[in-house]
């Protein structure tokens, strides 16, 4: 057990590190680079006397590039561009050593916007992003239990068509289609305006500061849960009907178990088991969920913080953010894995 | 045995999904010659924001584009992006995922001679150092081992020489668990973080990340599909392996992707919208639904911008919905 | 019951202690300004957008900022205006005196020593400071009066007249708040400057990068305390900045402080609203009171609107930013001036106007507005001539075929020109396919490329396009022409590479005239070269719409960035309401 725990966790190390480097890599080979960019923006600002040479110009991109820690070669052997390119050996003074060996301490760089450590950005981010994503994610998952049971007690009526119907066309829909949908009807000062314009000023307690949270996540979070809800209700309802055929379940009806506590009871335990897989499936489509609400919503979290960092080509953050991503993605495949052998002896491996 | 699928009679709704589809693939394929009031894309910034009326019929956005020819546009978008997106993925899918749940870890074995020859093309042409000697070595050991082969063909008979084995399942379940473990959308925002991509190159990127699924689906399938006693037999008959995985085992490994196909296009084109919306990877003047949908927060009281395009949109994954369903009903054996 | 009589007395007696309040608190309200962008980093080196630079300029003071009444600089920090010596052929010598009773906050007075250090901060390597380097890197050496700590000469290289008001344009820093041990003294200016770029630093000047580093100024800016007029209160990223007025101010002593001396509001509170739209309900719900840069469709919504109309008072500027159409001169089709003056004739720049701008703005002949003292009024306005294009177009050697496309002679390749422009602003798109438009009915083929913010100014750099639309920014007392037309600066500002020797020495003319009627003389030539020769066709000036609260009272506009003076803001009291305020010009 711990053996095969120790070769996951190894693999989903590699295939993090794997992810990283390559959009690292892929990053720096781009022609829009950092200090062109930085040095634009300024040239419209400042009041330049006489015109700048080419020398000029250049000398303060290498100045900025060498602030930013891009004037040293890329990996540790490039080729020169060209048909007769040669291949140098830069040994261990590259960007790439630099960079991992920053990581592997813990050290996730400085962004190019504004110098700030990227770890205390992703942080400040990641402190409204997760409650998001786990209130989502819990009020999804109750919810879809609930919703279960009731659509799996019988069939036909009126209620329970409609229910079933309207959770069939929301899992098509487009999150972003929903979250616009929920911004134009109840965040409109046209029609009605569920979101007042934040009030600032430091929170004077911590119920204060929730409240306020609250109030701004709430839309984000309907419409998170509303993506996410047919895809736990449905196959659960699927398997719940599937387990009252059983003859276990026509033995315990045959007792005189009411329905509900032979569903609640007897048929979940068993019919539970898909939905951990089913969870943690869903929970990149929660991560990326979060990008979309968030710009939607204009909430500061960590979604917000990486489209707007890919946009500016920040590319620290954005290098830190798909890590970070990649391995809450990992962990997240082994923590279904072991939900798994604690739930059912019979999936644990030979070992 | 004929595996027949019975047309049964379809309902209304199946009609009206297949009608829809019909309407947006045409619309998609005449774009370019259908005669609009307005050209697509060039804002008209008298009418700014207005309300739908002669020449606008559908109305225009708070940047000046008219709304009709925008769906138009996001039409052929569709026709000319997803589409082809969905269909490569589709086929790389199917190669990837039948090849590895057919010939498995170990069942694929290539001569060393071959693999040898390889290395030598790929370490000349990249230019690697040391060119001519490392590339000179390995010619040298493909010819050896092409030579020992053809000299045990001789002397104990028919059989191939040395050959390695191709570790084909991991290698392709790898590149799977890898390009799955980020989330589609956030994979496409970090390779944002660079200059606009063409069309070619966006197709590329949707392709990269579809295929995954396809693939998982069809080795899943295949795994079953092996242990057929048909294909032993079609084994025992002397087939070449390739002609057994080609011509009779891929057409059964592929049976579940009838119905994952109209399901795959929709989510595809989900990505792409919100890609549209979010602003990311487009040529700035590229419409499509997802980027009409963008300039109603600029002028929320536009009606008319968000609710022909978010009903286009979702007319046509509800379509797609409903054609899956009809795939998958199950076949009928005559 | 016996203390009810006690509580009531003492509620009576404290309400009628703040009768007062009211009003006070009415003066006191916060006024609420909207920035666009959250001012990332509040760094004096590095401002790196318009809020850093309105977050800087309220934390601290420089020798002579621009004055937004007269749009002229002025002296703040330094007692008069500097006097002006030239040497040789080459060198300036500009000489300050500093204001005695300047001080900083812990009660030392602001020397010419702080200038000193504040010039070398800008040359040291590993802070953010590339910009300003580039700016002052004209000033070679500060000459420090060993009788008066006050009085200082800077030595500047070159002659050109705008060197005197850009030399006192950056904020001071104190030398005691970060270089308590003066170690950059011994170190001259010039030596710094000439450090060569991959060396590492001396130990002195590597310490001081890594104090300032950790103070983390950027988000910070307590650790780098300024001699300005305000004090960050709050800082909520991306939501608000509040300043609050120093209650001790060692301009408050002065008796006849100048206008860039004044700060009347007690809080100044910036919200970050990105989206205009927003921006526009949180002025109509009283949650912003100042509305700057306001974009001519929001402005025209607004003053239709006859609720606004009673509670905003509205301003318009003429700002000196300029709307262009460039060519790229070094393309074989483009070479010939007469081809360029013939694609200038498919314009129209009224029409233009009145589309994009909504008739607010105003035509121009040159790189100059109409209101300035050196306009060259003599030449004529252009329109829309599509007649003249033709005979312009065969006057330069171009033959119409009969598909209609216009070829040299001996030349297969047609007149098809590629346009570029930035992407996210619909004037230049509306600009590009009006010129498409008017160039096809004549058979030219024009294909359009709406480019992102980066890869233009890259683009335009390399000269990899034929035309562009763009907006180039001016001042009133920087006619730094030489910017866009010197054959020095090919490849990096001049992007249309125009370079030829009469105008290079027109332009190094102009560059050190002092006397106004013989630069006047000089610039109205060059404005007749640059329409001979038609490097770009200027369309037409944009202008600078402010919307307040018409509670509000001095509101100063201006037309440079950004547009009114936040300095001179005040409340009107509650009973002068009945006064009407000025009204909107």
């Amino acid at each position: 057990m711990r053996q095969w725990l120790l070769v996951r966790l190894g693999r989903a190390v590699v295939a993090a590190w794997g992810i990283a480097s390559l959009v690292f890599l892929v990053s720096r080979v781009l022609p829009v680079s950092p200090e062109q960019l930085a040095l634009i923006e300024m040239e419209d600002l400042s009041r330049q006397i006489g015109p700048a040479t080419s020398n000029e110009v250049a000398a303060s991109q290498q100045a900025v590039r060498q602030r930013l820690g891009l004037a040293a070669p890329l990996f540790y052997a490039t080729r020169t561009t060209g048909p007769a390119g040669e291949w140098h050996w830069h040994g261990l003074h590259n960007q790439y050593h630099e960079w991992l060996s920053q990581v592997v301490r813990g050290n996730l760089g400085k962004s190019y916007l504004d110098g700030q450590p990227v770890t205390a950005l992703l942080g400040q981010a990641l402190a409204y992003s997760v409650p998001l994503a786990a209130g989502a994610a819990s009020l999804a998952t109750t919810l879809a239990l609930a919703l279960a049971l009731y659509l799996a007690r019988g069939s036909g009526s009126a209620g329970r068509t409609l229910v079933q119907a309207s959770l069939a066309t929301l899992q098509v829909v487009p999150l972003f289609l929903l979250a616009l949908i929920l911004l134009l009807l109840l965040a409109n000062p046209a029609v009605i305006n569920l979101m007042p314009l934040a009030s600032h000023g430091p929170a004077p307690n911590l119920l204060v500061a929730a409240g306020r949270w609250a109030v701004r996540a709430a839309l984000p979070l309907l419409s998170l849960v509303l993506a996410v809800l047919p895809a736990l209700t449905l196959p659960l309802v699927a398997s719940l009907r599937q387990e009252s055929s059983t003859p276990y379940a026509t033995t315990a009806r045959a007792k005189g178990l009411p329905l509900g506590r032979v569903l609640r009871r007897h048929l979940l335990p068993n019919a539970l088991l898909p939905l951990f897989t089913t969870l943690t499936d869903l929970l990149p489509t929660l991560v990326a969920g979060t990008v979309v609400v968030e710009v939607v919503f204009a909430l500061p979290g960590s979604g917000r913080l990486l489209a707007e960092a890919a946009a500016a080509h920040d590319y620290p953050v954005v290098v830190a953010g798909v890590l970070l991503l990649a391995g809450v993605r990992l962990l997240s495949l082994i923590a279904a894995d072991i939900l798994y052998f604690l739930a059912d002896p019979r999936l644990r491996p030979a070992t | 045995m004929n595996l027949v699928r019975r047309p049964r009679s379809l309902a209304v709704a199946h009609w009206l999904a297949i009608g829809w589809l019909g309407l947006v693939l045409a619309t998609g394929l005449l774009a370019p010659w259908l005669p609009l009031p307005y050209p697509a894309a060039t804002p008209d910034l008298l009418h700014i924001a207005a309300p739908p009326t002669p020449p606008h019929y559908f109305g225009t956005d708070a940047l000046g584009r008219d709304v009709l020819a925008g769906l138009v546009a996001g039409a052929r978008r569709l026709v000319v992006l997803s589409l082809p997106a969905v269909g490569l993925a589709t086929v790389v899918g199917m190669a990837a995922g039948s090849a590895a749940g057919f010939w498995g870890n170990s069942r694929l074995r290539i001569p060393v001679a071959l693999v040898a020859w390889l290395l030598a093309a790929g370490y000349w042409l990249a230019a690697l150092p040391a060119r001519t000697g490392i590339t000179g070595c390995l010619l040298l050991i493909g010819a050896a081992s092409s030579f020992f082969a053809w000299w045990r063909t001789r002397t104990t008979g028919p059989g191939t020489g040395p050959t390695l084995a191709v570790p084909l399942d991991s290698l392709i379940l790898g590149t799977t668990a890898v390009l799955g473990a980020i989330p589609r959308l956030i994979l496409l925002v970090a390779l944002a973080a660079g200059p606009p991509l063409s069309p070619t190159q966006l197709l590329g990127l949707l392709t990269l990340v579809a295929w995954p699924e396809t693939a998982r689906l069809v080795r899943a399938h295949m795994l079953r599909v092996r242990v057929q006693p048909f294909i032993e037999a079609a084994q025992a008959s002397g087939l070449p392996e390739w002609r057994v995985w080609l011509r009779h085992a891929l057409p059964h490994a592929c049976q579940p992707l009838y119905a994952f196909v109209p399901l795959s296009l929709a989510g595809l084109v989900g990505l792409e919208n919100a890609l549209a919306f979010l602003g990311i990877g487009q040529a700035p003047d590229s419409v499509s639904w997802g980027s009409l949908l963008t300039t109603i927060r600029q002028d929320p009281t536009a009606w008319w911008v968000a609710t022909m395009p978010g009903l286009a949109l979702l007319c046509t994954l509800l379509a797609l919905q409903q054609v899956a369903e009809i795939l998958k009903r199950p076949l009928i054996l005559k | 019951m016996r203390y009810y009589w006690l509580v009531s007395f003492f509620t009576l007696l404290t309400s009628a202690c703040s009768t007062a309040s009211p009003e006070q608190a009415q003066v006191d309200a916060p006024i609420h300004i909207r920035w666009a962008r959250d001012p990332v980093s509040l760094d004096p080196l590095a401002l790196p957008n318009p809020s850093a630079i309105d977050a800087v300029s309220l934390l601290h003071l420089s020798l002579l900022p621009i004055d937004y009444q007269t749009d002229r600089y002025s002296a703040c920090l330094a007692e008069r205006l500097p006097e002006v010596r030239l040497v040789g052929d080459s060198i300036t010598h500009i000489e300050y005196r500093l204001r005695p009773a300047a001080k900083w906050d812990n009660g030392q007075p602001v020397l010419a020593t702080d200038v000193d250090f504040t010039l070398k901060l800008m040359q040291c390597p590993g802070l953010p400071n590339e910009m300003a380097r580039a700016q002052f890197g004209f000033i070679r050496q500060v000459l420090l009066d060993p009788t008066d700590p006050r009085h200082f000469t800077l030595v500047c290289r070159g002659q050109a007249v705008e060197m005197i008001n850009t030399s006192g344009d950056f904020p001071i820093l104190s030398e005691s708040a970060l270089d308590t041990q003066r170690t950059l003294r011994a170190l001259p200016l010039a030596f710094l400057q000439d450090w060569p770029a991959g060396k590492a630093p001396l130990p002195p000047v590597a310490a001081l990068v890594h104090r300032y580093q950790s103070a983390n100024i950027a988000r910070t800016p307590g650790k780098l305390p300024g001699c300005g007029p305000y004090r960050l209160v709050e800082w909520e990223h991306n939501r608000h900045m509040l300043f609050s007025r120093k209650a001790a101010w060692w301009a408050d002593s002065l008796r006849a402080a100048p206008f860039v001396l004044q700060a009347k509001p007690r809080y100044l509170d910036y919200l970050v609203v990105p989206d205009d739209a927003a921006a526009m309900l949180a002025l109509r719900r009283h949650e912003l009171d100042v509305f700057p840069n306001v974009p001519a469709r929001v402005f025209q919504q607004l003053q239709a609107s006859a609720d606004a109309r009673r509670e905003l008072a509205f301003y318009t500027e003429p700002s000196y930013d300029v709307v262009v159409v460039g060519f790229n001169t070094a393309r074989a089709t483009l070479r010939n001036k007469l081809t360029r003056q013939a694609l200038s004739r498919l314009l129209d720049p009224a029409g233009l106007l009145s589309a994009t701008q909504l008739g607010q703005g105003s035509l121009t002949v040159g790189l100059l507005p109409p209101t300035s003292p050196f306009y060259n009024d003599s030449l004529a306005a252009l329109t829309y001539a599509p007649a003249e294009a033709q005979a312009l177009l065969g006057r330069a050697g171009w033959q119409r075929q009969p598909d209609g496309s216009w070829h040299q002679p001996g030349s297969p390749e047609p007149l098809a020109l590629a346009l570029r422009y930035r992407a996210d602003e619909s004037t230049f798109a509306t600009i590009a396919l009006q010129f498409r438009a008017a160039a096809a009915k004549l058979g030219i083929a024009v294909t359009l490329l709406p480019t992102e913010a980066g890869t233009l100014s890259m683009a335009l750099k390399a000269g990899d396009f034929d035309v562009c639309v763009r907006t180039l920014k001016g001042s009133p007392f920087g006619l730094n022409f030489s910017i866009f037309f010197h054959s020095k600066a090919i490849g990096t500002s001049n992007f249309t590479r125009f370079g030829q020797p009469a105008a290079d020495r027109l332009l190094e003319a102009v560059e050190v005239e002092g006397h106004d009627p013989r630069k006047r003389r000089l610039l109205c030539s060059f404005q007749a070269l640059v329409r001979d020769e038609m490097p770009l066709v200027p369309l037409f000036f944009l202008t600078n719409r402010l919307a307040t609260t018409k509670q509000l009272r001095h509101v100063i506009t201006s037309g440079l960035k950004p547009g009114y003076a936040a300095q001179a803001l005040t409340w009107a009291r509650a009973d002068s309401l009945a006064v009407r305020p000025t009204p909107s010009r």
